[in-house]
């Protein structure tokens, strides 16, 4: 398993972000569902290493990330996007791919090779040497997926990667997800239910810092059917199903 | 003889991928691998290269307020520059690394080169790069030896209170604070006690409670960016 949380949990202050969340996962592509304020980017960001939890345990490929050693080896090889990409204006795209293959310990040789192909898998080939500043949001979310996937991560957490996206383009970061998902563990933050029909082997749907459903998208579409819950799409049904059992 | 001509069979998307490699990552100028050598890590000399307070525009400010100093050393005998000098390197340090200030924070904290090694080396450079500026100021300003040097010290102490307050507030605004309001109380003091301006810069007795205060901000640095541990 490249992802082992058990009874995880995060407080801030009086909140509690994540309340005991446990989950397994190997490869395959999974959706973190949820309203705003469940907990999902807590908990990406806890997988991520940069917020460490306050309770549980947590392995992450095979490995601890409360041990010096094995959590700067659990860096090189992750890949995390996170909800706000911040970057430097004046880098062009091969420029702030490449910052992030050298920061992420790649050996210096295999870098430019990295980045080229990460920048040609995010579609990105026409605007390689444009500076930050000058693309759209869709485009700087495609750079920061680029910067994700540059190490060839065996763990890729992206926090609403789609957002910005034009249709053309969700379908084409669908399909690299899947890609992806063949021989890594992604996880997928969103509230856009559809990103989870299409790309995700399986789905997590979280509420209130708690995991309410966990199981195939097929089996959250069975959750809606006959519920009368609110949605225009069958996986939409099942999620408010979900939620609203929860809620209740 | 027959020539038979067959197809190479050349995949072309490696080598368009080794094309682009080449044009869209160029080597890296002979002083950024020339700081990746000393550090062993090319990733934090690309870091340095991104550092806000070693920008052109900030090393323009610094400049033109030290050439300020020269000037108004020059027209009043008061040494501007030494006091001058401790509150830009202050500014300079707060603003070198730290949420809100550089881009990427968020991102970094996932990184395998540590951001307190990336603190460190960008905290390093921007106090070494504002010390070289400022004793270029001095000695133009022809201020005596003693005080041309006495600011070197009570700098670093302001320099680690200002990077104590931005770390622990997580703000550079107040890093900046603490390192400009240390350094005002003090020469203000200095003058209140002795008369003269100088005296923060000159009094020999003050060495020991700079270097303390130094101590002391650097553990703060320390703590506040220790590594957590998180839960097993």
């Amino acid at each position: 398993m490249n992802v082992e949380l058990t009874d995880l949990r995060r407080r801030f202050g009086r909140t509690e972000a994540v309340a005991g969340v446990s989950l397994q996962a190997g490869p395959g592509v999974f959706g973190l569902l949820g309203p705003n304020g469940a907990g999902k980017t807590s908990l990406l960001r806890m997988m991520a290493t940069v917020l460490a939890p306050s309770s549980g345990r947590m392995e992450l490929l095979g490995r601890d990330p409360g041990d010096h050693a094995d959590r700067r080896e659990i860096r090189r090889r992750l890949g995390y996007l996170p909800q706000s990409l911040g970057y430097y204006p004046g880098f062009t795209v091969s420029e702030f791919v490449e910052y992030f293959a050298l920061l992420k310990d790649m050996p210096p040789a295999k870098v430019p090779g990295a980045v080229a192909s990460a920048v040609e898998r995010c579609g990105l080939s026409d605007r390689a040497r444009s500076k930050l500043r000058s693309l759209s949001g869709g485009m700087l979310r495609r750079v920061g997926i680029a910067q994700a996937i540059v190490n060839d991560p065996e763990l890729l957490l992206l926090d609403e990667p789609t957002a910005g996206l034009d249709p053309e383009q969700r379908m084409a970061f669908r399909a690299l997800l899947r890609e992806i998902g063949g021989r890594a563990t992604v996880v997928v933050s969103t509230h856009l239910v559809e990103d989870v029909g299409a790309a995700c082997t399986e789905v997590t749907l979280m509420n209130q810092g708690k995991i309410v459903f966990h199981g195939t998208p097929a089996q959250l579409t069975a959750r809606g059917e006959g519920s009368g819950a609110a949605g225009d799409a069958p996986l939409e049904r099942g999620y408010s199903a979900v939620l609203s059992e929860a809620r209740a | 003889m027959t020539e038979v001509n067959e197809p190479l069979d050349v995949d072309l998307d490696r080598v368009w991928t080794g094309v682009a490699a080449r044009v869209w990552c160029p080597a890296p100028s002979p002083a950024e691998r020339l700081v990746g050598w000393l550090l062993r890590s090319p990733g934090l000399a690309r870091a340095l290269v991104v550092t806000p307070s070693l920008m052109l525009g900030w090393l323009v400010a610094s400049c033109v307020v030290l050439i300020a100093g020269i000037a108004a050393t020059a027209g009043t005998g008061t040494p501007y520059v030494a006091l001058l000098a401790p509150a830009i390197a202050a500014a300079g340090i707060a603003y070198a690394y730290g949420p809100g200030i550089d881009p990427a924070w968020e991102l970094s904290q996932s990184l395998p080169v540590s951001d307190r090694m990336v603190l460190l080396v960008r905290a390093l450079a921007v106090f070494g790069l504002n010390a070289a500026l400022g004793l270029i100021a001095s000695a133009v300003s022809g201020v005596a030896v003693a005080v041309t040097f006495g600011w070197l010290v009570p700098m670093t102490a302001v320099c680690a209170l200002a990077l104590a307050g931005a770390t622990l507030a997580r703000s550079a605004n107040v890093g900046v604070a603490a390192g400009m309001a240390g350094w005002a109380i003090t020469v203000l003091a200095g003058r209140a006690l002795t008369g003269t301006f100088t005296a923060a810069v000159t009094t020999s007795s003050l060495v020991l409670p700079y270097l303390a205060v130094t101590a002391g901000c650097v553990a703060l640095v320390l703590y506040a960016t220790r590594v957590p541990g998180g839960a097993r």
